[in-house]
């Protein structure tokens, strides 16, 4: 009885551990590798995901069994057997799961030190979450922009804050998270080995706007990245950079500085609007208003709230009048 | 004299009473209104998400919809709901004839009302829109509702404390003769781990609901970052409480299961003694575990391994409770009424949220799934499919003592089944989503997420059907179900040697315990226990 037993254990315990190994080998969950952490973090899911398969399995499957087994007959009263416990059996499934335990827990410790540890000559470039949208600023090329691009293969460190509440940077392709607080700057070293663009998305409430508060990571050859830094840094002080360097195009359609963003008005219709959109007051004033303080005047059928409110501080009043008058005169 | 099941009884339930009986009705029915609403903002949340786009409700509506379904569930269903259980099954079990405290006990339970309806003005007041975990700064500039909801969570953690305390002292002074420690019935051993982390966690988030206060209404900065505040300070306060109170919606929850198994499978619980220990041994753990909600936050790097660590460990006592229940079945001779099926959807559900705790106790995986939908998909295997179904089995369980009257079991069947095929609907795709890159809290999502969030709607749409054959077998069997015997279902726990519902001194004589409530199967093949109450034969066969 002892020897039937065992041999049926020792068979569902080599099916369940081939499902489980079947399971964390062929079942992909996960996006778009995109980082050198991906790649350890998604092995150490795998692994994870095979070890929950094979207890999950255990555990219902004998449920089942136990379920359409054990069933009382229909009208049946009798009672069952007086077991109270076995010593032996609740001593292995203590031990079992405490090994079990240390050995993830030492692997993820591996896996943790080896992912958290910032590369070789890092590029730093510093991560600023405002509602709603990100800010990125390369130190080195004293380069502001809303645009994330990054030369594959280097180890980058993101240095976070926010400018107002809690934000958390996240780049689901690359498998990490830091919160943006304000207040304190959050490193995260990373590593981009693929060549495309990835998703970046805020993953802590922080407002109204938090779902629409996403943005993208161009990971482009040395080469390219290098030439699109010499393009930003060109483009300093035209009207147009500054309305794509403070992120204007995510919420505004604006042809002319080829966006289309549809959560704000449409800028394109501006000159033709803004002399009449508030009675008294001049299209110049009105536009102005508008971009230092925004919830001022609601154009009617958008939300109030939802523009940043801090574009006073973040341009000076020549760039602001550039940009006013740029979107004034348009044809 | 005025029986529970008079037309003027009822009245009772509506004033102040010091019997823990009518008070511990008087938390579930609460409690379980409150579900019902919650219940009702979850219908809306996931009618937004059923498409992308923010097409049913605009960004600061939803926040304010999702972060009142969070507090409600959270503050004024699960939590008051157990208090609930422990208030109406303690002094029972024990074979008391009522609290230490009667009057601070009606206290604890006229705390709510208030509190609940001072937390649905908030919606009034501008709302609370900063999710249930309320962060600075954004709950400290937000609008004038967050202050009420501050408050309100404050007058509820009060109601906690008193009933923590009316708890233990119960427990520890007023066990009838022979009621050992290791004969307490495994619902009280849980509810005397529950009742210490209520106990020693609580004030923490008072204090910091109280600095949050202040800084909304008097100006200080406590989390001012300008003024030299710190915004994980309030993480650090918050989740200090808000850990072990998921350990409080489990713990009397796995209690309930612990009664449930071993009556329905006719044989003593497997490794009693392992599962009391283990109860304790989730209430010290759980008080060690609080910061793996910060492990994204920029904490000291090197902090966050022992929260990996304790975060880990306390699958081994979990995991042990299972294998036990698993054991209790095994050879016995398994009634798959209500109650029971409640119980083995519990193990079915609660499993797969501990498993996928496992992934977010490790770092680097929570590193990718934190604050996404991976993380409520686990939270609502472990809270809904875990506790709401134990209390569900509870409710089942208990109501014929409650309420003197039978339910339907065939209208009970069909809610377990719909509850159960909903809630995997519901909540298994959300898994798939976090991975994939879906963070939790949003109005709006990916297009590439669609299908994953229609099959999680039509999941929540079903759960909220569900409970329509519930209200229904409730109120019709309460009102005119067949009169129930003092024991249907053949248990040996002291409520059960009482009549159905218990007089309002409980037993006509205290009994006297000669040992442990769960010697089923003692008479091995012989006719089902049934005990008629004999004075001194209390728990024994």
């Amino acid at each position: 009885m002892r020897e039937r037993t065992l041999f049926f254990s020792a068979i569902i315990g080599i099916v369940l551990i081939a499902l489980g190994i079947l399971v964390a080998t062929q079942v992909n969950l996960m996006p778009v590798e995109a980082s050198t952490r991906a790649a350890a973090v998604d092995q150490l899911f795998r692994v994870l995901l095979g070890v929950s398969t094979v207890i999950f399995l255990l555990v219902e499957g004998a449920l089942l069994y136990a379920v359409l087994r054990f069933r009382a007959r229909p009208g049946g009263t009798g009672e069952g057997p007086s077991i109270h416990g076995d010593t032996s059996l609740e001593i292995l499934w203590t031990l079992l799961p405490a090994a079990i335990v240390v050995v993830i827990g030492v692997y993820s410790f591996q896996v943790l030190t080896a992912v958290e540890a910032p590369g070789n000559r890092p590029l730093v470039v510093e991560v600023v979450g405002r509602q709603f949208s990100w800010g990125f600023r390369y130190p080195e090329q004293d380069l502001e922009t809303t645009e994330l691009h990054l030369p594959v293969g280097r180890p980058v460190v993101f240095q976070i804050t926010s400018d107002d509440v809690i934000h958390s940077f996240w780049v689901p392709g690359f498998r990490a998270k830091r919160d943006a607080t304000p207040g304190q700057i959050s490193e995260l070293a990373m590593t981009p080995t693929k060549i495309g663009r990835f998703p970046i998305r805020c993953a802590e409430l922080c407002g109204a706007g938090h779902a629409i508060m996403t943005s993208e990571v161009v990971v482009e050859t040395p080469e390219d990245f290098d030439a699109w830094i010499e393009a930003q840094l060109a483009m300093a002080g035209d009207p147009v950079q500054i309305f794509n360097t403070m992120g204007c195009g995510a919420c505004h359609t604006l042809t002319a500085a080829g966006s289309a963003g549809t959560i704000g008005p449409n800028l394109d219709e501006l000159p033709s609007v803004a002399g009449a959109r508030r009675p008294g007051v001049a299209a110049e004033a009105y536009v102005t208003e508008s971009i230092v303080n925004p919830d001022a005047f609601i154009t009617p059928g958008f939300q109030p709230g939802l523009m940043p409110k801090n574009f006073g501080d973040r341009l000076t009043p020549d760039q602001i009048q550039a940009l006013v008058a740029f979107l004034l005169a348009q044809p | 004299m005025m029986t529970a099941t008079s037309a003027a009884g009822w009245r009772r339930y509506f004033g102040w009473n010091t019997d823990h009986k009518v008070i511990g009705v008087q938390y579930i029915v609460t409690s379980f209104v409150f579900f019902l609403l919650g219940g009702a903002l979850a219908m809306v949340v996931r009618t937004e998400l059923a498409a992308p786009g923010a097409d049913v409700l605009d960004g600061a509506t939803y926040n304010q919809t999702m972060t009142n379904h969070g507090t409600l569930m959270i503050f004024l269903w699960i939590l008051p709901v157990v208090a609930g259980f422990g208030n109406y099954l303690i002094p029972l079990m024990i074979g008391a004839r009522d609290m230490a405290f009667p009057r601070l006990n009606a206290l604890s339970y006229w705390l709510i009302p208030p509190a609940g309806l001072l937390m649905l003005s908030s919606f009034f007041a501008g709302g609370a829109e900063a999710g249930w975990t309320a962060y600075v700064p954004l709950s400290i500039g937000g609008p004038p509702g967050q202050t009420l909801w501050a408050l309100s969570v404050l007058l509820l953690g009060f109601s906690s404390i008193l009933g923590a305390i009316n708890f233990l002292t119960t427990v520890i002074t007023m066990r009838a003769p022979g009621m050992s420690f290791w004969r307490l019935p495994l619902f009280v051993w849980g509810m005397l781990a529950t009742a210490i982390l209520s106990l020693t966690a609580t004030p923490v988030l008072t204090a910091g609901l109280i600095l949050v206060a202040l800084d909304r209404m008097v100006g200080t900065h406590f989390f001012t970052v300008s003024s030299g505040g710190d915004p994980i300070l309030w993480q650090n306060l918050f989740w200090f409480y808000s850990h072990p109170a998921v350990y409080i919606m489990i713990l009397p929850a796995m209690g309930i299961v612990s009664e449930i198994f071993p009556v329905f499978a006719r044989k003593p619980i497997f490794g009693y003694r392992m599962i009391a220990m283990s109860s304790m041994a989730i209430a010290v753990l759980g008080m060690t575990v609080w910061a793996h909600h910060m492990f994204t936050s920029g904490m000291d790097p090197r902090l966050r391994i022992p929260f990996m660590v304790s975060s880990m460990v306390i699958a081994v006592p979990t995991g042990i409770k299972i294998f036990s229940w698993l054991a209790t079945t095994w050879y016995g001779k398994i009634r798959l009424t209500t109650p029971m099926l409640f119980a083995l959807g519990f193990i079915s559900m609660f499993l797969i949220g501990g498993l996928t705790g496992i992934f977010l106790a490790t770092i680097p995986v929570d590193l990718h799934v934190h604050d996404t939908y991976f993380v409520v998909g686990h939270l609502h295997f472990v809270l809904f499919g875990g506790s709401v179904s134990a209390v569900y089995a509870g409710l089942y369980y208990w109501f014929p003592k409650i309420t003197g009257r039978q339910y339907d079991e065939r209208i009970g069947r069909a809610h377990f089944a719909i509850n159960f095929i909903g809630t995997n609907l519901a909540y298994l795709p959300m898994f798939l989503a976090g991975l994939l890159g879906m963070p939790r809290r949003v109005a709006d999502y990916d297009p590439s997420f669609t299908s994953l969030n229609l099959w999680a709607t039509i999941g929540g749409f079903l759960l909220g059907i569900s409970v329509l054959p519930f209200l229904y077998n409730a109120l019709l069997s309460w009102a005119r179900g067949p009169k129930a015997e003092a024991n249907p279902w053949s248990s040996l726990t002291l409520e059960w040697q009482t009549s159905s519902p218990p007089p309002p001194q409980n037993f006509a004589v205290i009994p006297t315990v000669t040992h442990h409530p769960y010697a089923y199967g003692d008479t091995p093949g012989a006719e089902a226990v049934a005990a008629p109450a004999t004075a001194g034969a209390g728990g024994s066969r």
